[in-house]
This record gives structure tokens, sequence and C-alpha cells, in this order.
């Protein structure tokens, strides 16, 4: 087991924990998620930050505390049991990179969704967009990279994909990543007791749908 | 309430969302939460109840029914009628009346309280807006001209507060000391990088949002990479894209970003991002983290004799 030792960093309000491995980061916010004064804690790929009030704790006091909450017990890496299979249409318009991405790979276009479906994903984390999710696929897979100019237009619930990493769009928004599907479910609900579709941690399976499907779906969230 | 002319961008902002960032939802919430603070006290209003924003442009309203309001930012006139009246003063309208809010130079935003409630989506535990994703406020968008706000809760306010004291009116200007703490990728150039930060001022460039400000001046460049794993910020944060150009994140700045986080805005000084506009000067000055604290201390403990117990954000 890795030794836990995070660097600590005091910015202001706020204090970053930096992990020596990447499948710590959600084992460490369930263990700070017990404590009372953060205001925020949000996790990144490889860090944690923290949020506080400094009218209520100072600086030092918080970063003392966070050393003791961390101290001692390396986190388990034990990633979320929660699996959520996200349905995907690989088809015409809501897959505008379909082309591009299967050049990449070196795969005729019609294969991807398979390839695509056979992997196991798991979310890095949530940002860009309330509900937005980094995630990271179980595969080694070559690079792909951004598009050469970002769209205006991304339509909410479009998978982008870079290489090993791909995300879910929970706007629609601007954005570079190619896409190759568009799954109906929204990611982000606020009027939902768990806004977010996603957590950091969770494991995501993709299924493909026909556009029928995916059309029928869409209609039964708008009505929800 | 009518909008009868919305401006460049007028919004309905209060309180920011907290404990939600984790999900990817911004702050959002008044760019300037001490303007807002004031204006909200002048009509007997918890300090983040939601009002209305109004960013650089003219703006102007009309009540269908007698409201108390406060105005609270660098607007050049506020106008009942036709009839110049005071800012940071309690100001009462009849039904009918019609209210212009001059354009706010120098400074950028301007607040607009009122007795009555506006009507505002809520989510979150919160009603401000969020442009990028639509949410919150009013219908999740700026106001536009003819948009119609319902109020509730209209009767005019007892006991209201009457006129902020002018030693807690904020002095509106172009030029901005904003003091900064090192982040967490200042790194071990953090003396270089931070020493030429706050070598001479840089000005608010033409890319100025609520989500963050394109600082112009001198470029700074790191030894290392500028590549990292994305990691979370906050409003505040400024960043060095490869560009050599720093970001001032604002009040909808995203969660996380992949660029080295080289400085915070310091809390006490934070509302002052809400005031930057186009060709404002900031000069950013260094200090610790123990000094930030006490400055945000004392802030607090001068704010509280007029405004009771509040936070700013």
């Amino acid at each position: 087991m890795a030794e836990l030792d995070p660097t600590i960093h005091i910015c202001d309000d706020w204090i970053h924990i930096g992990l020596p491995d990447r499948k710590m980061v959600p084992a460490v916010q369930t263990t700070l998620t017990a404590g009372e004064q953060w205001t925020e804690i949000v996790p990144g790929l490889d860090s944690i930050a923290v949020q506080f009030d400094p009218a209520l704790i100072s600086p030092d006091d918080a970063a003392e505390s966070l050393r003791d909450r961390l101290a001692g017990k390396p986190p388990k890496l034990k990633y979320s049991e929660n699996i959520v299979v996200i349905p995907v249409c690989y088809e015409d318009n809501l897959a505008p990179d379909m082309k591009y991405v299967a050049e990449k790979l070196g795969i005729p276009p019609v294969s991807v969704p398979s390839w695509h479906t056979a992997q196991t994903h798991r979310v890095a984390m949530l940002g860009f967009m309330p509900g937005f999710a980094y995630l990271e696929s179980s595969e080694e897979i070559a690079d792909i990279g951004r598009l050469a100019s970002p769209r205006q237009l991304v339509k909410a619930g479009s998978i982008g994909i870079i290489g090993r990493q791909s995300c879910i769009y929970s706007f629609d928004s601007p954005g570079g990543w190619p896409i190759i599907g568009r799954t109906p479910l929204r990611l982000f609900d606020p009027a939902k007791p768990r806004p977010a579709l996603l957590s950091a941690g969770d494991t995501v399976r993709f299924e493909s749908i026909s556009r029928h499907a995916f059309d029928r779906l869409q209609q039964g969230q708008q009505q929800q | 309430m009518e909008i009868l002319n919305a401006g460049l961008q007028t919004t309905l902002q209060g309180a920011p969302f907290t404990g939600h960032r984790h999900l990817g939802m911004p702050a959002a919430g008044a760019a300037d939460c001490l303007s807002l603070a004031l204006a909200n006290f002048l009509v007997g209003k918890p300090q983040g109840a939601v009002a209305v924003e109004i960013a650089l442009t003219k703006a102007a309203f009309g009540f269908r029914a007698p409201c108390s309001i406060g105005v609270v930012g660098p607007a050049e006139y506020i106008r009942i009628n036709g009839q110049d009246r005071p800012r940071h003063e309690t100001l009462t309208l009849a039904a009918g009346d019609t209210l212009d809010i001059g354009p706010g130079r120098p400074g950028c935003r301007t607040y607009l309280a009122l007795s009555a409630d506006l009507e505002a989506d809520s989510l979150l535990g919160g009603q401000s807006t969020y442009l990028a994703a639509g949410l919150g406020g009013f219908h999740g968008r700026a106001l536009r001209d003819g948009d119609i706000i319902p109020l509730s809760r209209p009767a005019l306010p007892q006991n209201v507060a009457g006129s902020t004291p002018s030693g807690l009116r904020p002095h509106y200007s172009d030029d901005h000391v904003l003091r900064i703490t090192p982040g967490p990728e200042a790194g071990k150039a953090s003396d270089e990088i931070l020493k030429n930060l706050c070598l001479r001022a840089y000005s608010v460039g033409a890319r100025a949002s609520r989500m963050g400000i394109a600082l112009e001046g001198a470029l700074l460049r790191r030894g290392q990479s500028s590549d990292m794993p994305s990691a979370a910020v906050f409003p505040g944060t400024i960043q060095l894209p490869p560009s050599g150009q720093p970001y001032l994140l604002g009040p909808d700045a995203q969660t996380t970003g992949g660029y080295p986080r080289i400085a915070q805005v310091i809390r006490a000084d934070r509302h002052l991002i809400g005031q930057l506009g186009p060709g404002s000067r900031i000069q950013f000055v260094e200090t610790t983290t123990e000094r930030a604290t006490d400055i945000y201390r004392e802030k607090l403990a001068l704010l509280s004799s007029w405004l009771g117990q509040i936070k700013l954000w």
C-alpha cells in the first residue's frame, strides 16, 4: 500500500492536497466528507481541494486538522461500487466525429460502437460544467487529440473522446472533444436529491441504442 | 417589475451556490458581494437575497406596484421619473414609476435591491443566475427588454436603514490593488513568477466576463511544462495558460482547470473582482495566508458595525 503522504499547500481560504496516487482520490474524498468545517471538497485528477471560512478557522488550524484527519491510515484504494450503464446512440448526426475518431483508431466507423461498449470507464472527476464527467478507460487507447478548432455548440449528452480520456457533456456548450455519440440521459438535474447522474469514482459502461430508442428515452426524460 | 432597458448584461444574483463544486456547479452569485450586501441592507433584506446585477451599461425598470429600493454601485446616476436621486439611500417608488440607472463607470457592476421579493428559479439552495448552464435567476438567462419579473410581498418595509454611512461606501475606481497568496503551482520558481506578477500593473482586456478576465501586461514564463492534471480552481484563482497571459477567475469560473494556479486573490479583496471592467488596472500585491486572514477578519469587523454579522465570498 502506498504511503498517503500528501502535499499540502494553503491558498488563502482553500487548501490543495496533492496525492501520490490518483487512485487515492475517492478514498480521501470520503474521509474528508465526514469533517464539517469544509464548505467545499473538490476532487481533481490527482488532488483534492478543500475550502473553509477563514472567519471561523485560521488557515494554519485548518491545515493542522486536515493533517490529523489524513494521518496514520493510508486510505483503501477502493473505487465506488456504483456501476452506471449509459445508453448511447452512435448514429449519424449524434456522432459528428465518428469518421475522424475511427481513422485515428485505425478501425472502420461501424466498429467503433462495439469497441467503445466493450470498455469499462471510471469517473475521474466532474468539472467544466455541472455534472460534466471526465472518464478514464480501462484500456490503453492511442492519442486521438482534440478538434483543431472547438465547436461553438456541443449538445448535452454528447460523448467526447481524446484517447484514454473521454467525457460526457452535461449541457449544451462549446467544446473541442471529438464526438462519437450521444446519451439521452440528463447528466445534471438540480431538482433531484442527487443532482449529478455520476460521481467521481463511479464505474461507467456504455450500451449502444438505436436512434428510435434514443428519441423515446429523451422524450421520457423531458416528461419527468 | 418590467425591464424597459436591459442593458448589456443584467442578471438576478444573490448568494453563491455552495457545497456543490465537486459536482461541477460553480459559485455564480453577485460578482461584488459587498455592494450587494450594502444594497440589500437598505431594503431590510439579508445580505445574500437575490437582487438585480447591472454590468457596465445603463438600464431602466418600470414598477407596477409601490416598492422600496436601494442602489449601490458605480452607476453614474439614479433617476426616478427623470429626477436625480442618491445612491446608498433607501428610495421609495410608487406604482407607475420609472427607474433609470446610469452606466457603471469607473467600475463595472451596480446592484438594485428591492424590498419586494423578485421571483427567481430556485436550485441547490440558491436563486442566483448561472448563465453558462442556463440555471437559476430569471429562466437562467440575462434579462431582456420587455421581460416582466413578478414581485411578491410588495409591501413597503418598516424600519429600514436609510443611508449607508459615508465611511462604508465603497470607492469605485479603475485602479485596484488586489492582494494575493501563492498558488499550488507557483512552485519553486514562485519568488520569480509572483515577483513579476506584482512588478507592474495589469489591465483588463476585452476577454472579460463573469467567468474570468484575461489580464494584459507583462507575459509570465514558467520553467516547467504548463500542463498539469486538472485540479480544483476557485473564484479569484489566477491561472497561467501557455500564452503566458495570466487569467483571473470570476464567480462563474468552472470548478476545475488544467492550467497552473499561480496565485489566489485573498477573500477580503475578492469582491473587487466584480468591479473590474474594460480598462481597469490591477496592481497585485503578495501577502501571506496569516495576514490575509487578519485582513479578512478586520474587514468583517468594520462592516459588522453597520451590516451586522456578514461574510464575504
